[in-house]
């Protein structure tokens, strides 16, 4: 199974665990730990295709989490996207939502995490994984995870 | 400074809320929300949506689903300069906390 796989079981894990020990430690973990399943499964997806393995790592560092979340998804007809296209921005908005709530969960002592955060956080999370998977072979997907990487658009 | 429009289309974010809440009430108790600067410095609009008992246990990835496109569909974020977040909570969880920003 891929990193990414088990971190979203691990997540799983962490949240049930919070939610029956009520440990906002374990409930902080799990939201952390589904944000970061899907940042590696984004990574991975696009690193794997890096045609010398001993690379691969230091080539997904290079990805930054901002820019992750603020590039933006271009449409080909910018009144007309496609279904690839309107699935992609959805994808991009849950993952900056997650992205928000994995920095306040290592960060803000403050937030009192409920299970019903850690289950968005989950749910957020396995959406990402079947919507990603389901289109991550289209060009508008392919295109789109360069420009996370960093590449400029061809405007 | 730089200040989002958002900050001074309250009225119009108010009336979505209300419509957005009417539409998807028994689910969806009331929504709050403020504008301010997420952890990155980006100016964003959070949400705060209480939700009933039954559909925050039961229905939580359609009701979010349902909340996040209402307010979508009503609002223009990116014309209003911020970014959408949406947090929920149960009715339940609300009332163990007592929190003031989601009462």
């Amino acid at each position: 199974m891929a990193l990414c796989d088990d971190l979203l079981d691990d997540a799983r894990h962490l949240a049930q665990r919070g939610s029956s020990e009520n440990r906002p430690s374990c409930k902080r973990r799990a939201i952390s730990t589904a944000y970061y399943a899907v940042f590696h499964m984004i990574v991975d997806d696009f690193v794997e295709h890096w045609p010398f393995p001993d690379q691969r790592a230091r080539l997904g560092r290079m990805f930054t989490h901002q820019k992750m979340r603020d590039t933006r998804v271009k449409f080909g007809h910018p009144h007309k996207p496609t279904t690839v296209e309107i699935a992609l921005k959805e994808i991009v908005s849950a993952l900056g939502q997650l992205q928000k709530d994995r920095h306040r969960a290592d960060y803000d002592a403050g937030w009192q995490v409920v299970d019903t955060d850690v289950a968005q956080a989950i749910t957020s999370a396995a959406d990402i994984f079947s919507r990603w998977r389901a289109i991550r072979n289209e060009e508008a997907v392919r295109n789109h995870l360069l420009s996370m990487f960093g590449a400029k658009t061809e405007d | 400074m730089y200040l989002p429009s958002a900050v001074t289309k309250q009225q119009e974010i108010d009336a979505a809320i209300s419509q957005v809440v009417a539409e998807l009430s028994p689910d969806v108790i009331r929504i709050r929300y403020d504008i301010g600067e997420d952890w990155s410095g980006q100016w964003a609009i959070f949400f705060r949506v209480v939700l009933s008992d039954d559909s925050a246990r039961r229905r939580l990835r359609d009701v979010i689903t349902n909340v996040v496109g209402a307010l979508a569909d009503r609002l223009d974020f990116p014309g209003m300069g911020v970014f959408p977040y949406h947090n929920f909570r149960s009715v339940s969880e609300q009332a163990a906390l007592q929190e003031e920003a989601w009462a």
